[in-house]
């Protein structure tokens, strides 16, 4: 392995500084999202930021982009000192950024969404249309998109497309800096993305690019500053780093974590099949047929936006499949809804993707928000008896190893790992036999990911099953009995036991090797 | 890059996201034509000029309110304080006459700025201070109502005779003019709507996030909307005024709930981004409309409110299949 | 992996704090809410040697007895992050059938019930609305509103007639050893008020729903009832208050509920609760309750005119919610000497 190259090393083309990071700061609340990371972005290079979820890139994005102001620490663009109040102020400046979660409004039409705030005037200083269609016709030619009508709402755009007009924007409005974070995760082709970035590097233009996507980063930048927890642990050469110790560097560790689960792998393979999925298709799934059998844990690997989403929630009764059946316990259900999902069969629990908008009830304490799900059970004549709940709260927390000090405490108050940890004794509270878990470690510290790993495990060997996606690889060759990569919607590959193995994982995730595996893993 | 000029097949679709935004207006529309063919099949002298101008003339001040109205809820933000606004103008009319042209030109401006303080507190108290819109227009509201109050504590007073007669009139006989001031509220509107603080009040209510995160300022595009929504009641109070000859410290009690179900009647979404001030007023002139065309069709007055919650209920579970069947992506 | 551990630390240290204002939060809005009424009739002793006795008191609870019982139903549907706008019209329509079907005949004790299931019936409609039909709160309450005073006009002729039941006229006009029967009434109400809110069940699952609708439906929250409900609870509360101000007044009007809209709402607003839904709780409300009401007495008594009395009411509503910002919280906690970790 290469020394990782600390500090500014020699600039691929002829380039200055264009943008440097001295020790940024920021802490929301409690949580510190990123503390001493720093960062120097060359003129005329694509610099990849990596780092796990929750390793601050976000913020860091923010901050960059005027969003939000850091705590602490400054930056320097072009040799002067750079602290945008908002995000206008940051264009002005010649940074602008198109971001993961689009910041385009549906209303308005493509032009106006890529000229915002100020469209071309018109007569007596009103704004015109024809200039506003022209301007925005100019601007989509210019980057190759005629085929995008400027007059069109831009919510009668497919997803790809949106996030085009997004790309565009952040070109039309950057001079000197340029921050792309994930802007290919609608995209299925890149090279028009390519093409355009290496256009305006050449012209000098210094790009911050933020993608999970390994590949893709390998193939456009020259060198990567790593983030873990907030810092920044490194800048390295990308040409001499493998993929290896991009991994180590992200996750603190070397990729080829310790199997946890390969004991029981054989036993699970020919337990009684408690949820059987066939030829379930809708949105962007296709013909997704497997089984999860009792106590197993069955991992699903997946780049972002390949159907997984989309699975889990039509599994928990929250979307209706377009063709398919669902079988729970030998029996074929039509699941109207969580609550009736909860109450099939040994019953299937659903731990959402997004902690904030669909797990946490933030007004409530950690207690209730545990046994929200099992409150009858918990109370006398429709009354809520608190030693009750008390008991019952304390009781799952302790299966995930959450301190019972925070349990009277407002959820939303607590970290995000006690947060998780909450939803996740939620879920094991309700009883069910299958639990479906969507990345049920994003954004939490490394104790609480133990804590989870051991309450699924033994979660699992008490005889439930587990259905989980996770964006990181390391976790699932840690706990899976079985795994299944789903790319374009459908399950593009299957490993079992031993062979799930990150580097096949890798290859798999981008769509390589995945057939052969498939016919020999010989499950179906 | 001037140099990429283009041709002209594209520029024939330039209109629809005007069509986009005004189709609420379109339907309404619709409902109201098919209305008056009822009215006018009850009614003979629907047709006439001196009934349609009397018609016009009653619905003139629901028309301004909810135009008002409009501009906040684009911004996905609810202002109840029309009520007191309309109250207070119109006792500040009644109480404090200003004879003549000048004089009503005197009120109007007084009106005006009335409506534009109240609207100045709204916005300093939501956009600024972010308190919720509801509460916190409902207490402007109050204090407003409690002025009125004290300036005129029961129905009377004068309205000066200038404004009362020549504003319910009609030019060269067939115009009313009371129409001619929501023309310029509509022409207003459509200038407006072309400014990048137009165009922000969109941007605001469809996502205040991404608004911000495309370099609107929220704020000044809040507070904007409370200001000028609190100008047009002032409008509304003053035309009231005109209508009545007479005031009433509680006068703007009935535009609170009217004014909403103009706004939703005419295809503005409650949750903000869509719809326009057009539809606002047809929905107020169909709302009143209504009530013409129950009473020449026999239907007790008594049961005119029937009518009219059915149609209001009717109207936006229709406006939403209608803009699911067409292929509207609703923001839940 | 230090910082992570950093994190961790500053947290607990900060415990203690984040467990105070909790408690703050909650109860501190309710019993400043209280003092505040106790204050304001004391205080005004100095104004009127005749204002602040006891016999002023019972007056007070009285009247609050009647927002008392409407807050609560509003105060639930505002608590699942609706509004309902209908509560006069259905106020009306409670006393205008309790006098004209029922009156001082018999049968009271069968009727009384079925004009509140009609009611009921009313909220029910709104929750239909609202629920399946994806018609806004504001808008289908005010709808149901529009409707049903309409029909309260045509069902009466505009002119009510008949008087109270003996029933009410007891509940709304007798005492027992010195103490008007509203006064009991409303000491009970209040408690099973607070304790269907805070401590049952459904109580729970409102705020579940209230604080997020989608978490709630993915943790297993029955969502359809629990948003249904709420609605019929409210028209209910709101038939009854029809029926006591029939008590008390011993007839109906056709107007007898405007003057309750926006205190209904006030009430809520100004006991601590979020108009957004999701926290809030019901002492708060009835502590609001009585303070409009004791308001309203105080200056009543006081002589002042009714505009400024309106002035005064808005202006306690917007201090009210000028000081429960959560950003005053904030900045109170900062000022106590705990500064935060990040600062």
């Amino acid at each position: 392995m290469q020394e990782p190259v600390s500090g500014p090393a020699v600039p691929v083309g002829a380039g200055e500084v264009a943008l440097s990071i001295e020790a940024i700061r920021k802490a929301y609340g409690a949580t510190v999202a990123v503390e001493k990371a720093a960062m120097t972005l060359m003129a005329g290079e694509v610099h990849a930021l990596l780092g796990e979820n929750g390793a601050g890139k976000s913020t860091l994005v923010k901050i960059l982009s005027g969003v939000v102001r850091p705590d602490a620490g400054g930056m320097v663009l072009k040799g002067r000192p750079y602290a945008p109040t908002s995000i206008s102020a940051a264009r002005a400046e010649g940074v602008a950024t198109a971001f993961q979660e689009l910041s385009l409004l549906p209303n308005l039409s493509v032009a106006e969404n890529l000229l915002l705030p100020r469209l071309p005037k018109g007569v007596a200083g009103m704004t015109s249309a024809a200039g506003t269609w022209q301007a925005g016709a100019e601007i989509l030619a210019r980057y190759g998109l005629d085929h995008i009508d400027p007059g069109a709402a831009l919510e009668s755009l497919p997803l790809a497309d949106r996030q085009r007009v997004e790309i565009v924007r952040a070109f039309v409005n950057a001079r000197h800096v340029l921050v792309l974070d994930e802007p290919t995760a609608a995209l299925a082709d890149t090279q028009w993305l390519f093409d355009h970035v290496r256009a305006a590097t050449a012209k000098g233009m210094a790009v911050l690019y933020i993608s999970h996507r390994l590949s893709e980063v390998r193939a456009l930048c020259s060198r990567a500053t790593v983030l873990r927890n907030g810092r920044s642990i490194a800048t390295v050469e990308l040409s001499a780093a493998t993929d290896g110790d991009i991994f180590e560097m992200m996750v603190g560790r070397r990729g080829h974590a310790a199997r946890r689960a390969a004991t029981s792998t054989a036993a699970t393979l020919n337990a009684p099949v408690v949820l059987s999925v066939s030829g379930m298709a809708g949105d962007t799934l296709k013909d997704v047929s497997f089984e999860l059998r009792k106590g197993e844990i069955l991992g699903i690997a997946a780049l972002e936006g390949q159907g997984q989403r989309e699975l889990f929630r039509t599994l928990a009764g929250l979307r209706q499949p377009a063709s398919g059946t669902i079988s729970v316990d030998g029996v074929a259900q039509a699941l109207r809804g969580p609550s009736h999902a909860l109450r099939v069969g040994g019953g299937i629990a659903y731990l959402p993707e997004e902690r904030k908008t669909e797990g946490i009830l933030s007004g409530l304490s950690a207690a209730s928000n545990i046994v929200l799900p099992i409150l009858p059970s918990v109370s006398k004549a429709g009354l809520v008896s608190g030693r009750n709940e008390r008991a019952a709260s304390e009781e799952h927390a302790q299966r995930v190893e959450m301190s019972q000090r925070y349990l009277s405490f407002p959820i939303g108050d607590l970290s995000g790992g006690n947060q998780q940890k909450a939803l996740l004794a939620r879920v094991m509270a309700t009883g069910a036999q299958t639990l479906l878990l969507f990345d049920p470690t994003r954004g939490v510290d490394v104790g609480t990911k133990q804590s989870i790993y051991a309450a699924i495990s033994n979660f699992a060997e008490q005889g439930g099953s587990v259905l989980f996606y996770s964006s990181e690889l390391p976790e699932i060759v840690q706990l899976a009995h079985r795994c299944m990569v789903l790319y374009g919607g459908r399950i593009f590959s299957e490993f079992t036991g031993e062979d799930i193995d990150e580097q096949a994982l890798v290859a798999a995730l981008i769509g390589h090797g995945g057939a052969e595996r498939r016919a020999s893993a010989g499950v179906h | 890059m001037a140099s990429l000029t283009h041709s002209t097949p594209h520029r024939m679709r330039r209109a629809q996201p005007m069509k986009l935004l005004t189709s609420g207006a379109g339907i309404v529309f619709v409902l109201y034509v098919l209305l008056y063919a009822i009215y006018a099949s009850l009614q003979p002298s629907a047709l006439s000029s001196s009934t349609f101008t009397n018609l016009v003339n009653n619905s003139v001040p629901l028309a301004i309110a909810a135009a008002g109205e409009t501009l906040v809820v684009l911004s996905r933000g609810f202002d109840l304080s029309v009520a007191g606004v309309i109250s207070l103008t119109n006792v500040l009319m009644a109480v404090y006459p200003q004879e003549g042209p000048f004089g009503a030109l005197v009120s109007l401006a007084i009106c005006l700025a009335v409506g534009g303080i109240v609207g100045a507190v709204n916005g300093w108290l939501v956009a600024i201070l972010r308190l919720q819109a509801i509460a916190a227009t409902l207490a402007t509201m109050i204090v407003c109502q409690g002025l009125a109050l004290v300036i005129l504590d029961a129905p009377g007073g004068m309205v000066a005779d200038w404004v009362s007669y020549e504003l319910t009139d009609r030019l060269f006989g067939v115009l009313p003019i009371s129409g001619l001031f929501v023309l310029a509220v509509v022409l207003a509107w459509l200038v407006f709507k072309r400014t990048n603080l137009g165009l922000g009040l969109y941007a605001v209510g469809a996502d205040e996030q991404a608004a911000s995160l495309s370099g609107i300022s929220v704020i000044k595009v809040r507070f904007a909307a409370f200001v000028g929504a609190g100008m047009i009641y002032g409008l509304a109070g003053f035309m009231l005024s005109a209508q009545t000859a007479t005031g009433n410290p509680n006068s703007g009690t009935p535009f609170l709930m009217l004014a909403f179900a103009a706004v939703a009647l005419g295809g503005t979404s409650l949750s903000g981004g869509r719809g326009g001030l057009i539809g606002s007023i047809l929905g107020a002139a169909t709302l009143m409309l209504l009530q013409k065309v129950l009473f020449s069709g026999g239907v007790s007055s008594f049961y005119t409110g029937i009518f009219q919650g059915v149609v209001l209920v009717l109207a936006i579970v229709f406006g939403s299949a209608f803009a699911r069947l067409t292929g509207r992506r609703t923001t839940a | 992996m230090t910082s992570q551990v950093d994190v961790m630390s500053k947290f607990q240290a900060e415990q203690d704090t984040r467990k105070a204002r909790r408690i703050d939060r909650h109860t501190v809005s309710a019993i400043a809410v209280f003092v505040l009424c106790v204050v304001l009739i004391l205080a005004s002793r100095l104004v009127s040697p005749s204002l602040g006795s006891w016999q002023q008191v019972l007056t007070v609870l009285t009247l609050a007895s009647f927002l008392v019982v409407l807050s609560f139903g509003q105060g639930l549907v505002i608590l699942t992050g609706g509004l309902d706008l209908s509560l006069p019209a259905v106020i009306t329509l409670g006393g205008v059938l309790t006098t004209t079907w029922i009156g001082n005949g018999p049968g009271a004790w069968y009727m009384l019930p079925f004009v509140l299931a009609i009611c009921g019936g009313v909220g029910l409609a709104s929750a239909i609305g609202i629920v399946w039909l994806k018609v806004p709160p504001f808008i289908m309450t005010m709808a149901t509103s529009i409707i049903v005073s309409s029909a309260a006009l045509g069902l009466t002729n505009g002119t009510p007639r008949g008087a109270s039941p003996d029933v009410l006229l007891l509940l709304m006009k007798g005492s027992w050893l010195g103490i008007p029967a509203p006064v009991y009434f409303l000491v009970i109400f209040a408690v099973v008020g607070w304790i269907v809110q805070s401590r049952t069940v459904f109580g729970r699952y409102l705020y579940a729903l209230g604080t997020n609708r989608d978490a709630a439906r993915i943790a297993g929250v029955p969502i359809t009832l629990v948003s249904v409900l709420p609605y019929v609870i409210s028209a209910v509360c709101a038939g009854f208050v029809g029926m006591m101000l029939v008590g008390y007044a011993n007839g109906a009007t056709l107007r007898m509920g405007d003057n309750y809209m926006l205190p209904s709402i006030a009430a809520v607003v100004i006991g601590g609760s979020s108009i957004l839904g999701g926290n809030g709780n019901f002492a708060g409300t009835v502590g609001g309750a009585i303070l409009l009401t004791t308001v309203g007495t105080v200056i009543a008594a006081i002589g002042l005119e009714q505009g400024l009395r309106t002035i005064i009411e808005g202006g306690i509503i917007l201090v009210a919610l000028l000081l429960l910002r959560e950003e005053l919280f904030e900045r109170l906690r900062g000022l106590s000497g705990k500064p935060r970790s990040g600062g």
